[in-house]
């Protein structure tokens, strides 16, 4: 397993946004995330990669515990220093990318490899011009974000996360701040990553992307995990009533 | 007294009313930037004591600060205040303008938006890496137009140290006008201020300018 997420609760304020979620990813797994807005997808995706805190219930990553309850029943995490290290193992890409606008494509894949894990100059530039390749724009290295479309940012995001190399990679809405004739470039990119058998956990509106590259799918609502399993079933044999209510409305 | 005694005199008071400038930017941009960061501290007593502070010194004009810091000690006191008049004079300027500054910064830092913290935060920066190598470059390329007023603004409040009698451009002119019965004190002094400004307003666009290869 390279993650577990046993139990998982969280809420802000009086809302309940995770109730006693569970769920683990193995390693080489795709896992599609899908679901109505407001069902708690992304927030599961920023508990996983420690930008929210969880309420109750533990996280573990590669057998080792980031956070557990304790006996009154809230969560306690590990130090700051060894939370560092845990987020070494996960990489997030969001939906708004948000690159570095200062810093040039390069510099953009290279600084946290540098100045957080503390590696040669040399190796991180050899790594991201790899990266860079693989995602089409190794021209675009001395380009600043701005002078990328939205579909050349978002695979730059893409690359850096990948830089840092993350056993596992969530990606929250990866193309829905893109136009639809840049989704299809993104998606190819995580399709091809799928195809390296690089973990990952997509939180999509995708829904044809979603069958065709997962291992397994997850439809969320209000909270908790509907339902899950093989995307073939999901999609054309819904077992929850939510699920087809959700699903019929991608078909429209 | 001839042009050029009047002139050089003068010219002497312009290098005092640098000092006070090169001085109080010195002291007064670092200064802003403690101020804002403690702004945003999490005890609320320090947070308390920061916007009291700033309301303090946005409230009142700052030739009564000047006044304050000048006299304050022997009035509060009884101390001597011999040796006192330069450096209450730049204390005052520089608690003066970090307040300034430091609205300014908080309007900076407020304003890059939260997905850059995250950004840094999921790549595994600690909180002051995050701060100096992704938020701080981008403040400053965004705060660069508000900072060059609040400088320039600064060229010309120098002239306040005349409150307290200190012998830069402003009080010269006055003094040699008053005693010479001539109006040329002033244009010269008009002349020095316009002058320093247009180096000040030249450099910040350069500064700015530097900054313009990204978005």
């Amino acid at each position: 397993m390279i993650i577990e997420m046993n139990n998982i609760q969280k809420q802000f304020g009086d809302l309940k946004v995770l109730k006693d979620i569970s769920f683990n990813v193995d390693s080489g797994e795709v896992v599609s995330i899908i679901g109505p807005s407001g069902s708690g997808k992304s927030t599961l995706l920023r508990c996983a990669t420690f930008l929210e805190t969880i309420d109750g219930g533990e996280i573990i990553y590669m057998g080792q515990k980031a956070a557990h309850t304790d006996a009154e029943g809230k969560a306690v995490y590990v130090s700051h220093k060894e939370l560092r290290n845990f987020r070494s193992y996960c990489g997030l890409v969001f939906q708004q990318f948000n690159l570095f606008p200062h810093y040039s494509v390069l510099k953009n894949l290279i600084d946290a490899p540098v100045h957080v894990q503390h590696r040669s100059r040399e190796e991180a530039e050899k790594t991201a011009m790899d990266l860079l390749g693989k995602m089409g724009i190794a021209d675009k290295a001395n380009s600043y974000p701005y002078q990328l479309s939205g579909g050349q940012q978002q695979r730059v995001a893409i690359a850096r996360a990948l830089a840092m190399k993350p056993e596992i990679l969530f990606f929250d809405e990866p193309t829905s701040a893109l136009d639809p004739e840049l989704t299809g470039e993104v998606l190819k990119v995580i399709r091809q990553l799928a195809e390296e058998k690089m973990t990952m956990v997509v939180v999509t509106h995708e829904m044809p992307f979603a069958k065709a590259v997962s291992n397994r799918v997850l439809f969320m609502d209000g909270g908790v995990i509907v339902e899950q399993g093989d995307p073939k079933e999901v999609f054309e044999n819904p077992k929850m009533e939510r699920t087809k209510a959700f699903l019929r409305v991608f078909e429209r | 007294m001839t042009l050029t005694t009047m002139l050089s005199t003068m010219a002497a008071g312009m290098a005092r009313t640098t000092g006070i400038f090169a001085l109080t930017l010195i002291g007064s941009l670092p200064l802003g930037m403690v101020v804002a960061l403690l702004r945003k501290s999490r005890f609320g007593i320090v947070r308390g004591i920061i916007s009291v502070y700033i309301a303090v010194i946005r409230g009142t004009p700052l030739m009564l600060q000047l006044l304050v810091w000048y006299f304050g000690p022997f009035y509060l006191f009884g101390a001597s205040i011999r040796g006192w008049r330069f450096p209450a004079l730049i204390l005052g300027f520089i608690v003066n303008y970090a307040a300034y500054f430091a609205e300014i910064y908080r309007g900076g830092i407020e304003s890059i938006h939260i997905g850059q913290h995250e950004a840094g935060e999921v790549l595994g920066y600690t909180k002051a890496q995050t701060f100096m190598r992704i938020i701080l470059p981008q403040v400053v390329k965004r705060i660069m137009p508000s900072v060059t007023n609040e400088v320039i603004t600064l060229v010309k409040d120098t002239s306040l140290a005349f409150t307290l009698a200190y012998q830069e451009v402003f009080s010269l002119a006055k003094q040699i006008s008053a005693s010479q019965t001539s109006f040329m004190p002033f244009v010269i002094a008009g002349v020095f201020y316009f002058i320093a400004n247009y180096v000040v307003a030249f450099a910040m666009a350069r500064i700015e300018k530097s900054m313009d290869y990204y978005r």
